[in-house]
């Protein structure tokens, strides 16, 4: 209801206003219809931000703005001409995107990134003063204090971005498409890059500035865009939103509190003190008990990740004891981690758990190949019943076992990587991030799963960037920033603002 | 539960049953292809030589192919492991030059000088396994730097000469028959099974297509892939010595020039079998294949008095097809798999 309202007040800029306008756009890929019927538009001088869950259709609008994908229906146009369907177009046009990753040669010098695939030529040769010319006209834009003949292995990633919105500047780029540029950010480097976008808007760019990140969104955009399964939900002047109807807009629902089920919390399983590793984290202390889901909150990159990283034995830590059930656990030793009850779900899911053109079966088995071989041997009879934890016991479902792991959906893969370790009944289980990329349904599975295996005595450290997951599961919550732990939240104390209070404020 | 594992290659394999008409087609392709490109050349052949069908040629053939199969089968492991071992045809070498030097030159029992031959290969390859993991050598490097070790030593014992005569009991097994086939056939096609059981059927089998397929998933469910990564160059190297014996008995002598070249037509065999040179995905049973239709291909210039190098030019474009072959396969599957664990955009905090 309230969605139709909106709909209604919907308020779009007038054609000739318009630096980018799309309108009917539909996409679809087999199996998923990513875009139905999307309109879209930006005036020169605005920031028009982009927001949805995941998967609701943001990175494939971004990729068609910027000539990566071809729709299937409607058209996009860029200052009144409609735009091929190619990188090299979208460019040509004026359309320069910022992906999360920055693109830039790291052995080159900063001017010729800025420069790449330009640089000025005489007689056939690189014309160094044309170069770095034009190179610092366009870096005295948006970073005038970043030197252009330093190497760009030497930038950090807020420098790197800058570089890339330099790059696009100098190619005189009329519209700057920005894909979470945030993310990798701390929080003064956030306002400089806020400056320059404001500072570029009052020089008639247009901005989509995609974000998760409600706060920044009303801090930068002038409009916002809402959207949800593929559907335009909304596209209305900042002013007359909050963050709660953004969110509410987002999911469809209000966001209500995940009954939660008291648990009485048992002995300690993990111990850690003093824990430090130069440039990760420092001076960590906490436990975490039988039957207790306690959660690491906290920004990307405030160390969480390398935490578990050391308390599974992927890394050693400088300084400071890891103890499981009252044992230390050998620093570095994942073996050891793992035979004293250590699991780790890690983050990346592709790239640090799946075999991915391995079966079903061998990535579901691959933490008990001790415990289905006899003399080394897979026995068929054991492979089954530790499939039967792995896979079924999940719920993961599937053809069969034998088809490859990478034809499952995300959902399935990671309930497959949770099972992997089931077999072995591990005293802690350490969830990095278990819901990324996973469709909502998948979620509320995995979510119910590792509430289960609390009631069954295992000590769960959740490490999530979901708020309402943190909401949801967590018995106790630490919220780290910058390698440190900030404060310490009971179950009765939890709110997403105490959270995100500790996770960004001083 | 009803979808039973069936245990074994049809798990721990290269296959997948894709939806994807293209991936399928490269899958036929590659594992009935080559199948059917030898029987072709087979039935071609039968037609183009007269000599072509005989026994004699056939096992020459054959046996031609015996060193070449187990010394691939011992680098499949390695290839498997996405490393490579470049110091296979040295190896070969220093074996032969072992096996029959020590004889002739201090009186060693022959069963020990087969026995120091093969646990010299198992040296070298124990030290590539160690150079890879613990210096982090990158492969092709560490073992062209044993290549070159290998066979200066295998020179230095022999002193450059070809050693003469070879024991007896290397020659009599090498004409030993059981049931009218030459033991030393039976004794590669009992090897190349024993590898397909190893990696097929046994723990080992699982962590070397694991430790190829993802290294960093592998360690992190406790796989240690260092330990499984020295295992495999020693496999490589142990199949290697044990390559220089048979060739000793081969030829009756042994050389320090022996396998000269040899590793580039064994991983050519183990690329053409279909084993990926990034690791994680092939069978023995390709390699075999890869190794015959090698043989095969020279056989057929030498039999139809094509001058001999042009044997080098087919088997050049043998191979550039299969690697081509194994890349777009590679690219298809790695797209599968965007495409799953990329659904939809990013994350981070909401509200």
């Amino acid at each position: 209801m309230t969605e139709a309202i909106l709909r209604g007040t919907e308020t779009p800029s007038s054609p000739d206003t318009s630096l980018l306008r799309v309108d009917g756009i539909s996409k679809s890929f087999p199996g998923v219809r990513a875009l139905i019927n999307v309109d879209f538009d930006l005036a020169a001088g605005e920031v028009n931000a982009l927001v949805g869950e995941n998967g609701a259709g943001k990175s494939t609008l971004i990729k068609i703005l910027s000539g990566n994908y071809s729709a299937d229906e409607g058209v996009v146009m860029v200052g009144g001409q409609p735009l091929d369907p190619s990188p090299r177009a979208a460019h040509r046009a004026g359309v320069a995107t910022i992906y999360q990753e920055h693109h830039l040669v790291p052995m080159m010098s900063v001017a010729e990134n800025i420069m790449l695939g330009r640089w000025p030529r005489r007689h056939g040769l690189i014309d160094r003063a044309a170069l770095n010319a034009r190179a610092n006209a366009a870096l005295a834009r948006v970073a005038p204090q970043i030197r252009s003949d330093r190497m760009a292995a030497t930038l950090s990633p807020a420098e790197s971005q800058l570089i890339e919105i330099a790059r696009a500047l100098s190619q005189d780029s009329r519209v700057l498409i920005m894909d979470e540029p945030t993310t990798s950010l701390s929080g003064p480097e956030v306002a400089q890059l806020f400056e320059v976008i404001r500072h570029l808007k009052a020089q008639g760019m247009g901005i989509v500035f995609v974000s998760h990140w409600l706060e920044e969104v009303f801090a930068i955009a002038d409009r916002i865009t809402v959207i949800r399964d593929g559907h335009l939900v909304a596209c209305r002047a900042t002013a007359d939103l909050t963050p709660e109807a953004v969110v509410h807009l987002m999911v469809g629902r209000a966001v209500q509190d995940i009954p939660h089920t008291a648990r009485v919390a048992g002995k300690v399983v993990l111990d850690v003190k003093g824990l430090s590793r130069a440039g990760a984290f420092e001076d960590i202390n906490f436990c975490v008990c039988e039957g207790e889901i306690v959660c690491l909150a906290g920004l990307v990159g405030a160390g969480r990740s390398e935490l578990a990283a050391c308390i599974f034995g992927d890394d050693a830590a400088d300084a400071g004891e890891i103890t499981l059930d009252g044992r230390r656990l050998a620093p570095g030793d994942i073996r050891a981690a793992i035979a004293a009850g250590v699991a780790l779900v890690p983050e990346d899911r592709r790239r640090q758990a799946l075999i991915g053109n391995q079966s079903v079966a061998v990535n579901a088995t691959l933490a008990v190949l001790d415990r289905i071989t006899r003399s080394g041997i897979v026995s068929q009879r054991r492979e089954a019943v530790a499939l039967e934890t792995a896979v079924t016991a999940v719920g993961a479902r599937m053809a069969s076992v034998a088809v490859p792991i990478s034809t499952l959906s995300g959902g399935n893969q990671q309930k497959v990587v949770i099972g992997r370790w089931l077999a072995r009944k591990p005293r802690l289980l350490i969830l990095d991030e278990p819901t990324k990329g996973i469709d909502i349904g998948a979620k509320a599975e995995i979510m119910e799963l590792i509430q289960r295996l609390t009631d069954e005595g295992t000590a769960i450290l959740l490490i999530t960037s979901e708020l309402p997951e943190v909401l949801a599961l967590s018995d106790r919550a630490l919220v780290m920033r910058s390698g440190r732990i900030v404060g310490e939240l009971p179950r009765a104390k939890l709110s997403q603002e105490a959270v995100m209070n500790l996770a960004t404020l001083g | 539960m009803n979808n039973a594992p069936k245990v074994g290659e049809s798990l721990a394999s290269g296959r997948f049953d894709a939806a994807s008409g293209t991936r399928r087609l490269l899958q036929i392709v590659q594992n009935g292809g080559l199948l059917a490109v030898l029987v072709l050349g087979v039935v071609i052949m039968s037609f183009a030589s007269p000599v072509f069908l005989t026994r004699i040629n056939i096992e020459n053939l054959l046996f031609a192919a015996t060193v070449v199969a187990v010394v691939a089968i011992g680098q499949s492991f390695v290839i498997l492991i996405a490393g490579i071992d470049l110091s296979a045809g040295a190896v070969v070498a220093l074996a032969s030059v072992l096996s029959v030097g020590l004889v002739s030159f201090y009186d060693v029992p022959i069963g020990l000088a087969a026995l120091v031959a093969l646990g010299a290969g198992l040296l070298v390859g124990i030290i590539n396994g160690l150079s890879v993991t613990w210096l982090r050598i990158p492969p092709l490097i560490a073992t062209l730097a044993m290549m070159s070790i290998t066979r200066g030593i295998a020179f230095l014992f022999s002193g450059g000469r070809t050693i003469t005569p070879v024991p007896d009991i290397y020659v009599e097994i090498q004409q030993s028959r059981l049931l009218g086939i030459p033991v030393v056939i039976l004794g590669t096609l009992f090897l190349a099974l024993l590898a397909h059981v190893v990696l097929a059927r046994t723990r080992f089998g699982r962590e070397i297509y694991a430790t190829g397929g993802n290294p960093v998933a592998a360690r992190l469910a406790g796989i240690s892939t260092s330990a499984v990564t020295v295992a495999a160059y020693a496999i490589s190297g142990c199949a290697a010595a044990l390559g220089g014996i048979m060739i000793t008995a081969r030829l009756e002598s042994g050389a320090a020039t022996a396998g000269f070249g040899m590793e580039l037509t064994v991983i050519s065999a183990v690329v053409i079998g279909g084993v990926s040179l990034f690791g994680g995905e092939g069978r023995v049973s390709g390699v075999l294949l890869g190794v015959l239709l090698l043989a095969f291909v020279q056989n057929a210039v030498n039999l139809l008095n094509v001058p001999p190098n042009y044997d080098y030019i087919v088997s050049g474009f043998v191979i550039a097809a299969a690697a081509a072959l194994d890349v777009s396969r590679r690219r298809l599957l790695e797209a599968g798999m965007r495409r799953q664990t990329r659904t939809g955009g990013r994350r981070g905090p909401v509200g």
